[in-house]
């Protein structure tokens, strides 16, 4: 594998690749936004601090069976299979909020992205309460689908 | 190719070349044209009529008009682009200039640019392909694979790197064209997969190619419209030890020049937080004052 610097890449990635999705307007002056459906992304936004591909640290938090599960990225240069480590947070909110802040802060590991990851993982949380029946669906009213 | 790694041997070159999205850009934008043919309205279309204007006087615009009697078409406007039955605005000709000539170091720097960015694993997904459970980019397979005959042999190859998802991926996306290509000969589309690069053709190439999506390609002639499809960098490549270790011949102090780079070391972040620079900086600017919010914004 090449050792590509995050910039270069990002100058390379940034106006098209086949994670973005662009929504309301068709250019950056009509007020498009610019999302991302990469899984390395916590906010889901195509730019260059969130951006999954584009950086040798990324940090993603998805639902899997029915538990949360956080990913970084390790230091692997050439394996895309070892590239990425998970961690499971099958912990109660409280511990797992540890759990986040001690592998993201505590090891300088894109300490800019803390506070996004535990946004996220607070809804992964959620979501997977209520498909678990455990909490309460959202009702939506009448005529909004 | 039996499970067993050896150990990887040194990256050729190429792989360093400088990765300049612009140039494979402008290169495959040209290169795509040279596979055109020509078409052209018959040169005779719309002015084989004898007609002349009617000039004035007569009530009637003074487009020229077909001479004679007897038939409806007598009378009736001709000759021009707005006529029913005139030649169209600007016939298209035969002589249009279809192909492209591109500077052959250009051509051979898109390349070099093409396979190095095939190597970063970051574009090669951005690009759209499945690659997660591919064990290593670049993809070097034993030289035992130029060799395989038999297309089930070839999924299962494909299977044990990891690289049948993006075949899989382009199987499912075969689709019939939206528009009038498809009743012109080009039915279906279909996603790009890998492209089996090889040394020498030993069935390789009628094992691989029936699968969807897979293309193949002699490292002797890699090809920028497969390296680069739609002028987008990052195709998944898959590589026979034999045509890697070729890569060094084929671009070298022998071969063709690899072009380099203008940064050495493109890591801005790294740059501008190494001592160096840092030392030589004047110390941050402080700008704790927030502008008061004016009561009266008008004086």
């Amino acid at each position: 594998m090449v050792q590509v610097s995050n910039q270069l890449l990002w100058e390379v990635v940034k106006n098209n690749n086949c994670f973005m999705k662009k929504v309301n307007g068709r250019s950056r002056r009509s007020g498009t936004m610019r999302f991302s459906v990469e899984k390395n992304n916590l906010r889901s936004i195509s730019s260059y601090k969130h951006s999954g591909i584009a950086s040798t640290q990324a940090v993603g938090i998805a639902s899997k069976n029915d538990s949360a599960v956080l990913y970084t990225k390790t230091a692997s240069k050439c394996a895309t299979t070892t590239a990425i480590a998970e961690i499971p947070l099958n912990k109660p909110f409280a511990k797992v909020v540890q759990t986040v802040e001690k592998t993201l802060s505590d090891n300088y590991y894109r300490r800019d992205l803390k506070n996004d990851a535990l946004a996220k993982f607070s809804a992964v949380y959620q979501a997977n309460r209520r498909a678990k029946g455990v909490k309460k669906v959202v009702p939506v009213k009448k005529g909004r689908a | 190719l039996t499970g067993e790694k050896p150990p990887p041997p040194p990256l050729p070159a190429v792989f360093e070349a400088p990765i300049r999205p612009d140039i494979v850009q402008f290169v495959h934008t040209n290169m795509n044209k040279n596979n055109r043919q020509a078409y052209a309205v018959s040169m005779k279309a719309g002015k084989q009529v004898s007609a002349s204007s009617w000039g004035t006087g007569r009530a009637v615009a003074r487009i020229p008009r077909v001479g004679g009697g007897g038939t409806s078409r007598s009378g009736q406007g001709a000759f021009g682009n707005m006529c029913r039955g005139g030649r169209m605005f600007a016939p298209t000709k035969t002589w249009r200039k279809w192909n492209r000539k591109i500077n052959t170091t250009q051509k051979r720097y898109a390349v070099a640019s093409a396979l190095a960015a095939s190597a970063v694993p970051a574009l090669v997904m951005a690009r759209g392909h499945k690659v997660d459970e591919v064990p290593e980019i670049p993809l070097v397979l034993d030289t035992s694979l130029e060799s395989t005959k038999k297309t089930s042999a070839a999924k299962d190859i494909l299977a044990s790197v990891g690289a049948l998802d993006d075949v899989e991926k382009a199987a499912a996306s075969k689709q019939v064209r939206a528009g009038k290509g498809k009743m012109r000969n080009r039915r279906y589309t279909l996603r790009r997969g890998p492209l089996v690069i090889y040394n020498e053709n030993d069935g390789v190439a009628q094992a691989f190619r029936n699968l969807p999506g897979v293309e193949l390609c002699c490292v002797s002639r890699l090809n920028l419209l497969q390296l680069a499809p739609g002028g987008h960098m990052g195709r998944f490549c898959i590589w026979s030890q034999a045509a890697v270790e070729a890569l060094d011949t084929i671009y070298g102090s022998e071969g063709k020049r690899i072009p380099s780079a203008s940064m050495t070391n493109a890591d801005l972040a790294r740059l501008i937080n190494s001592d160096e620079i840092q030392s030589v900086l004047k110390p941050a600017m402080c700008n704790d004052k927030k502008p008061l919010r004016k009561k009266n914004a008008i004086k």
